[in-house]
């Protein structure tokens, strides 16, 4: 028995190491060591033996089947590896083949603006407000202290539609209505499609623009420089801050031009900025008594700043765009750029 | 406004380069667009002396001459005979560039070199006109640049006023504005006349008929005049500024408009009747010559200047052609008056009238400038026309202007400015802007006004002009100090941004198109006669026919984009808009303005690629990125209803979108009519959906059920269906049974043809069964899975396959 069980050790353990795959691996397990296997048949004989030898010649038994499936175990751990090491051996794609294509979309640079230019002022508590692209002339005009002869309201230069209604001209009128339908603080921006009747390679009869208001106890021109020095860094991503310039408003006094250092050439002079090393950007202003007048706030308890800004100017020099037609032909080899 | 540094320097003094002076006036709000250099680049022209002329041996109307330039005698062939040997003249040596980009090489002319040219004025833009070269002084020293030795090298500004400030339309605003900021004081020119004896009032009187439209008149007699060419400064000097030079008379009335900025008028006496002058209302209908020949039907409010029987002058905008200043005029009837600027605005604006003087009026000129004005004219008339000053002026000044004062606190100024300035401070720069001051016992300031600063009325104007001489760049920049408000983006807001990330994520591009369309888009679109969408609003005057009518739908701006980009050969399309509409609505005050989202797909299924099919895109595409678009904002009970579809639609393959009842949207494949009335080389497919619905319907979100921890039971069923079986139909029956344990109900394939009788088409739907509690049997699943058969079969008729 003994020597059986030597002998078989033996055998098992050749077929072991003459074994190259997994699968013969398995088949010498089953071989030796399945429940109906050789092991398991040597065991039937252990009856036979006397009472005495019985428990000595089982712990061998158990030896040697520990042994062998510890070699087994072994065998199909490096065959396995092998078999992989021989997969990766011979498995290539060519890398740079391109990935499935898929088409990507874009929002249009308008939208990209109004979007980014919202965030901005989100962060620095101002909601956005929207009102009617049809206008009545009070809201567009005289709520914002435009003189009756105001060149502005002629149909030169303003569309104008039946029942003394126009294409607003300008996103002011949207202050207007939010300070009629609440009362300070007011913290509001308001994106908007405007119109004026003017067509040429600077100038389109449909553009849009980002109104700014904020109304409240002891708002001064230093806070609205303040938060245009803010605005303008993080949307043009510099430190270079702002510089304003008196300008004239009818619906702001003091007024200002507000202008950045140059983004194209940083401020040495370009023939974007026309040399100045400035472009301007921005009007504002402090909002005139006029026009809390006309909404009912009272311009000597309240306080406020409003600015004004083209969006499709800030998209050209932000994109780098030369002619402002460009963002309306919607061409897709364009717009796939953004 | 044009204004030039030497003449600003005649008013001001100041050290400052034009550069730096330039950058002071910007930042004072006189923004200067545009700096010009006169004589600048023309260094090359120098002073230099005919030595030596001979006639040309080739050309009886050329000579030859050896000129000087104080270095070496050049030979140079020249054409004009005004001039001989010893003149000193203006030479343009080899490398200069004159006016009109014209270069001066080494030339031969007629086989005899020249090494330069000898310059006319006009050729050196110094004259409009000009009869032969420049003789020059013999005092001027040799090889130096001309406009250096004459001294009229310049520099122009061109300076962009906003409207308030009517004041700097003239060298003395701003140069009024150059004292206030370096606090200086501003030098007033010449302007005292020597009169004659006779008395003023022989020869004119003033009545004004008017006086709301003309506040104040007032004139001058300059008798013996003699009308002639000007001189050359004074041409140089309005050619400077853009004004061009017509004779003496007549560009010292303009010299004056651009120096003090009051304009004047010159009358022929002999053309005003009597020499009395009447400023009255015109007739409704009167009928007017002015001086560009143009006659001009007056009406009732129009302002003119008439003699004893006829207008001579439409009062502030042009005189008539009946009394203009002729060659022969010998004694002048000078105006300087003040009008009403809204008179003025109104004439000039109907009459389409505008001119320098009527720019100044209607902005509003300076009533305290009349006389100063009239006076420094007359005198200029006498010293550069020959005539004498008649004793005395008439000043008709039945309307005076009342002073104007304001108080103003220095406390709320640095509080609204946010800056500290003294009151003391505030005041000087008061002081230096030449209003007024007072201090008053509360710690204000009491401001007086002076009558050219029309735009100041309030104290905010007094706030800004402290602001402003201060300087803006003195303003700190600080952070407001205010309540904090809580706000966040309405609904409305954050889900115009989620469908544009959905589109943009579905791989469409979004576009931008204008708000207003052609009237033919509904024709193209082939809208019924009645249907609303043709009753967009109408432009009263719009820049072009397609541009008139204020879309009601997105379809014609995304085809006509669609269109023009297939005609760059841009056909895979996917484009989205997601923009206003305007619908006009009855007895409301303004028309609705409702966001709708229209998209277009065409071309290629796929980017074009390696490992991809080249497959059409077709309706299922489109439907699909509207069907997850719906999940993502959780509206429920969507179904596609292909009744009636719209008729830009292909009627087959079309549908309304509906949630429950409420109509979202349309989707189909576009109609051929439609696709070739917008010129479309491709099929294509279409939806168009309201926002402003989807916003409502929104956010209808399905209970979160926790995944199952038990295996699933996979069953397919193939039916065999009629063809007008919705596939909508199946998935309600299914679905209808409300059974706990179906979980999902998918359709995997769809077949019609071989093998299937005619009038049908087979669907094979895949049934996944699972439970939250326990595994489930095989019976248990097939008892269920029979239930949805048996129910197909019985309610639909549909056939096991």
């Amino acid at each position: 028995m003994r020597e059986q069980l030597e002998q078989m050790r033996q055998q098992a353990i050749a077929a072991i190491a003459a074994a190259t795959s997994e699968e013969v691996l398995n088949e010498i397990r089953v071989r030796f060591l399945g429940r109906k296997g050789e092991l398991t048949g040597l065991m039937k004989g252990l009856g036979s033996l006397p009472a005495d030898e019985r428990p000595k010649v089982g712990q061998l038994v158990n030896v040697v089947k520990e042994g062998l499936e510890e070699a087994v175990e072994l065998a199909l751990t490096a065959a396995r590896k092998a078999a992989t090491d021989q997969r990766l051996a011979t498995e290539r794609i060519d890398v740079t083949l391109p990935g499935r294509q898929r088409r990507l979309g874009s929002k249009h640079p308008v939208t990209l603006v109004v979007e980014e230019v919202s965030d901005i002022f989100a962060g620095l508590g101002f909601s956005v407000a929207e009102g009617p692209e049809i206008e009545h002339d009070w809201y567009n005009f005289e709520a914002l202290n435009f003189p009756p002869e105001h060149p502005a309201r002629d149909m030169q230069d303003t569309f104008f539609v039946e029942n003394q209604l126009l294409l607003r001209t300008h996103t002011s009128p949207v202050q207007i209505r939010t300070m009629l339908k609440q009362k300070p603080p007011v913290r509001i921006i308001a994106p908007g499609t405007v119109y004026r009747c003017d067509s040429d390679a600077t100038h389109s009869p449909m553009f849009h623009q980002i109104e700014g208001l904020m109304v409240d106890t002891r708002v001064s021109f230093a806070d609205l420089k303040g938060i245009l020095t803010i605005f303008t860094n993080q949307l043009f991503g510099q430190k270079t801050g702002v510089r304003l310039r008196p300008s004239f408003f009818p619906f702001t006094e003091p007024s200002a031009e507000v202008d950045i250092a140059c983004v194209i050439c940083g401020g040495s002079g370009c023939r974007v900025c026309k040399q100045t090393g400035w472009l301007e950007i921005l009007g504002a202003g402090m909002v005139d008594p006029e026009v809390f007048r006309h909404v009912g706030y009272d311009a000597e308890q309240f306080s406020g700043f409003a600015f004004g800004m083209g969006i499709e100017r800030i998209a050209m020099l932000k994109y780098g765009i030369s002619d402002m037609r460009l963002l309306f032909e919607n061409d897709v080899r364009f717009l796939a750029q953004f | 406004m044009k204004v030039t540094y030497n003449w600003l320097k005649e008013f001001v003094d100041f050290d400052l380069s034009p550069t730096a002076l330039a950058d002071l006036l910007t930042m004072l709000g006189l923004e200067v667009e545009g700096v010009e250099q006169i004589g600048g680049g023309l260094d090359e022209v120098v002073v230099a002396r005919v030595v030596e002329k001979a006639q040309h041996p080739n050309a009886d109307k050329l000579s030859l001459c050896k000129v000087d330039n104080g270095r070496e005698i050049l030979d140079v062939v020249c054409g004009a005979q005004n001039f001989k040997q010893g003149d000193t003249v203006a030479l343009a040596q080899i490398g200069a560039v004159l006016p009109g980009d014209f270069k001066i090489k080494r030339t031969k002319i007629r086989g005899e070199e020249s090494c330069g040219m000898l310059c006319s004025e006009k050729e050196l833009a110094l004259a409009v006109e000009s009869t032969g070269i420049m003789v020059l002084s013999a005092d001027l020293p040799l090889g130096v640049p001309l406009f250096d030795a004459l001294g009229i090298k310049d520099t122009v500004f061109e300076i962009g006023l906003t409207p308030n400030r009517a004041d700097c339309l003239s060298v003395i605003g701003i140069a009024r504005e150059i004292a206030a900021k370096l606090g200086t004081k501003l030098k007033l020119v010449e302007h005292t006349v020597s009169e004659g004896t006779d008395p003023v009032g022989n020869h004119v009187g003033v009545t004004i008929a008017a006086p709301t439209g003309c506040p104040r008149y007032a004139a001058r007699y300059i008798s013996g005049c003699t009308i002639a060419p000007s001189p050359v400064w004074l041409a140089n000097r309005l050619q400077a500024v853009g004004v061009r030079s017509i004779n003496n008379v007549v560009d010292i009335t303009n010299l004056i408009m651009i120096e003090l900025g009051h304009p004047l008028h010159a009358f022929d006496s002999r053309q005003v009747a009597g020499g009395q002058i009447v400023v009255r209302k015109a007739a409704e209908g009167e009928l007017f010559i002015t001086l560009d020949g143009q006659e001009r039907v007056l009406k009732a409010d129009d302002l003119v200047i008439c003699d004893q029987q006829r207008a001579v002058a439409l009062a502030g905008i042009m005189g008539g052609q009946n009394s203009e200043i002729k060659d022969d005029t010998r004694d002048i009837l000078l105006e300087s008056a003040f009008f009403d600027p809204p008179t003025i605005r109104r004439t000039s604006k109907r009459l389409g009238l505008h001119t320098e003087s009527s720019h100044r009026f209607e902005r509003g000129a300076d009533i305290g400038m009349v006389p100063m004005a009239l006076d420094r004219a007359a005198r200029l008339m006498a010293e550069l026309a020959g005539g004498t000053i008649a004793a005395g002026l008439v000043d008709n000044h039945p309307a005076p202007r009342q002073p104007i004062s304001i108080l103003f606190r220095p406390q709320r100024c640095n509080e609204m400015i946010g800056i500290q300035l003294t009151a003391e401070r505030m005041a000087e720069l008061f002081r230096n802007l030449a209003f007024g001051v007072e201090h008053t016992s509360d710690g204000s300031l009491q401001v007086d006004i002076p009558s050219w600063r029309i735009d100041i009325e309030r104290e905010i104007d007094l706030i800004e002009e402290i602001c402003r001489l201060n300087g803006f760049d003195q303003i700190p920049a600080t952070m407001p100090v205010a309540a904090v408000i809580s706000d966040r983006p309405s609904r409305h807001q954050q889900l115009q941004r989620l469908v544009r990330d959905h589109f943009v994520a579905e791989g469409m591009n979004e576009i931008v198109t204008f708000s207003f369309i052609g009237p033919d888009g509904a024709d193209k679109l082939g809208l019924a006669a009645d249907d609303p969408r043709r009753a967009g609003i109408r432009l009263c005057n719009p820049l072009a026919e397609e541009q008139s009518v204020m879309r009601t739908t997105l379809m014609p701006g995304l085809l006509d984009t669609a269109s023009r980009n297939m005609s760059f050969r841009s056909l895979d399309l996917r484009l989205f808009e997601m923009r206003r509409i305007y619908v006009p609505k009855a007895g409301e005050e303004l028309p609705h303005e409702p966001i709708w989202v229209a998209g277009l797909f065409s071309g290629a299924r796929f980017a074009e690629g390696w490992c991809q099919q080249s497959t059409e895109t077709d309706f299922f595409d489109a439907k699909a990125v509207l069907e997850s678009l719906f999940s993502r904002l959780q509206i429920a009970d969507v179904h596609w209803d292909a009744e009636n579809p719209e008729v830009y639609y292909h009627p087959g393959k079309a549908c309304h979108i509906f949630s429950g009842n409420t109509a979202i949207g349309t989707l189909g494949e576009l109609h051929p009519s439609t696709q070739a009335a917008f010129e479309l080389e491709r099929t294509s497919y279409c939806f168009e959906l309201d926002f402003e619905a989807l916003v409502r319907l929104s956010g209808n979100r399905q209970p979160i059920v926790p995944p199952s921890r038990y295996p699933e039971s996979v069953r397919d069923l193939a039916l065999l269906a009629p063809l007008e079986l919705a596939a909508e139909q199946l998935i309600a029956c299914v679905r209808g049974l409300r059974l706990k344990e179906l979980k999902t109900v998918a359709i995997f394939d769809l077949y019609q043809g071989e093998n299937i009788p005619a009038g049908h088409k087979s669907i094979a739907l895949r049934l996944r069964y699972r439970s939250l509690e326990r595994t489930l049997t095989d019976d248990e699943v097939s008892v269920l899975h029979q239930k949805v058969v048996a129910t197909l079969t019985k309610k639909l008729g549909v056939a096991l396959r």
